[in-house]
């Protein structure tokens, strides 16, 4: 028996062993450009939530302050009247269509990341998951599940099973294995978040994606 | 133009070096990948990392080896770390006790050579089907295979000595023919 070669038929089956299709150079190319090219400058792409991240806050924070001016029965001087006058039956319009405007920006934006990182999930772009940014998300959908706009039981459920979706993400270590990243996809699929939130979002509300 | 003359153009920031070293690699990596995997999707996920891998580390190549056995290294890291989270969660999911009959099943009740031998394959131990695959099946010297997976020529030796021992055992009735 010859131990410097696999004798045939041995041999001859060794080498199809798991036999390579071509090399699909260009799907894989694109794929690390993208990642190359987004290493490059050193500007982290979270960064690109802050603008919006900081808009929807200062619209939440306006909503209330519009809120409260305009509740019925309160004089001026009395702008920081308790909540509850706020939340009362007779409740302010202004703040809430001011919520209701934060949040649909806020699921416009969702809905949006959640489109790059099922395509990222899908090429195997792993820096553009950005768990960063889902921190930034997770940060504002918490607020919004806190605020009148969550007293829409359907919105509520939404903003809930998007909690969760961007929660694994934010989790997402920076070396996640396939695995981990099947998870993640896996989390986006089930409970159709990603459909419900197109459902939502009136087609062309936000001028803030345009970056993704 | 040759590999150092490419390095230096690809640390000097010149993205059109960055593609023709990929251009002049790519191939046998994933030749490789895909061979340890046998799987596309994870075979492109592995092959765009060591590609990743080896653009940030660049500026750390020393030399020591040529630069296609230095991807391919770092491939196989990358391949094996994959392969290893792969089984661990399909060991959680499956239970231990089971995946070895479905291998044995698999074997008994299909009579071709081919399938015989990568079933065969696919149950050796992770060292000895490495170097079983760099060595009889995508043609890699004991001196590349070494350098790739950081050990002597003479272990990747006794290891593919082991391994076609094993594979002689598992389909001794061809052998015989």
């Amino acid at each position: 028996m010859d131990d410097d070669h696999l004798e045939e038929p041995l041999g001859a089956a060794a080498r199809e062993y798991h036999a390579p299709p071509p090399t699909p150079r260009e799907a894989m190319w694109q794929a690390i450009e993208t990642r190359r090219r987004a290493e490059r400058p050193r500007k982290p792409a979270p960064r690109r939530w802050i603008p919006w991240a900081a808009a929807a806050t200062v619209l939440l924070a306006a909503g209330a302050a519009l809120g409260r001016l305009s509740a019925p029965g309160t004089p001026p001087g009395h702008a920081r009247a308790p909540a509850a006058a706020a939340d009362g039956a007779g409740g302010p319009r202004v703040s809430e269509a001011a919520y209701r405007i934060a949040t649909i920006e806020h699921l416009d934006q969702s809905e949006a990341f959640l489109t790059m990182v099922r395509a990222s999930l899908r090429s195997g772009d792993r820096e553009r998951l950005a768990p960063a940014a889902a921190r930034q998300l997770l940060a504002t959908n918490r607020l919004l599940l806190d605020s009148p706009a969550a007293r829409d039981s359907r919105m509520r459920l939404l903003l809930q099973d998007l909690e969760l979706v961007l929660a694994e993400i934010a989790q997402l270590p920076a070396d996640a294995t396939a695995s981990q990243r099947e998870l993640v996809g896996e989390g986006i699929e089930r409970g159709a978040v990603l459909p419900r939130l197109r459902t939502v979002v009136p087609a062309g509300t936000s001028s803030t994606r345009g970056d993704l | 133009m040759n590999d150092r003359e490419l390095i230096g153009r690809v640390l000097a920031g010149d993205p059109g070096a960055e593609r023709a070293l990929y251009d002049a690699h790519v191939d046998r990596v994933f030749r490789l990948v895909y061979r340890m995997t046998d799987d596309l999707h994870r075979a492109q996920d592995y092959t765009q990392e060591a590609f990743i891998r080896g653009f940030r580390c660049l500026a750390g190549f020393r030399g020591d080896s040529a630069l296609s056995t230095w991807l391919c290294a770092i491939a196989v890291s990358v391949t094996l770390n994959g392969l290893r989270s792969l089984r661990r969660a399909r060991e959680r999911e499956v239970g231990l006790d089971e995946a070895p009959a479905l291998g044995v099943q698999r074997l008994e009740a299909d009579p071709d050579l081919r399938s015989r031998l990568a079933s065969a394959v696919d149950g050796l131990p992770e060292g000895y089907r490495t170097v079983f695959v760099m060595h009889d099946v995508e043609g890699y010297t004991h001196e590349e295979i070494a350098a790739s997976l950081g050990v002597q020529p003479g272990t990747s030796k006794a290891q593919l000595s082991r391994a076609r021992a094993r594979l002689r055992v598992a389909l001794a009735d061809f052998a015989r023919d």
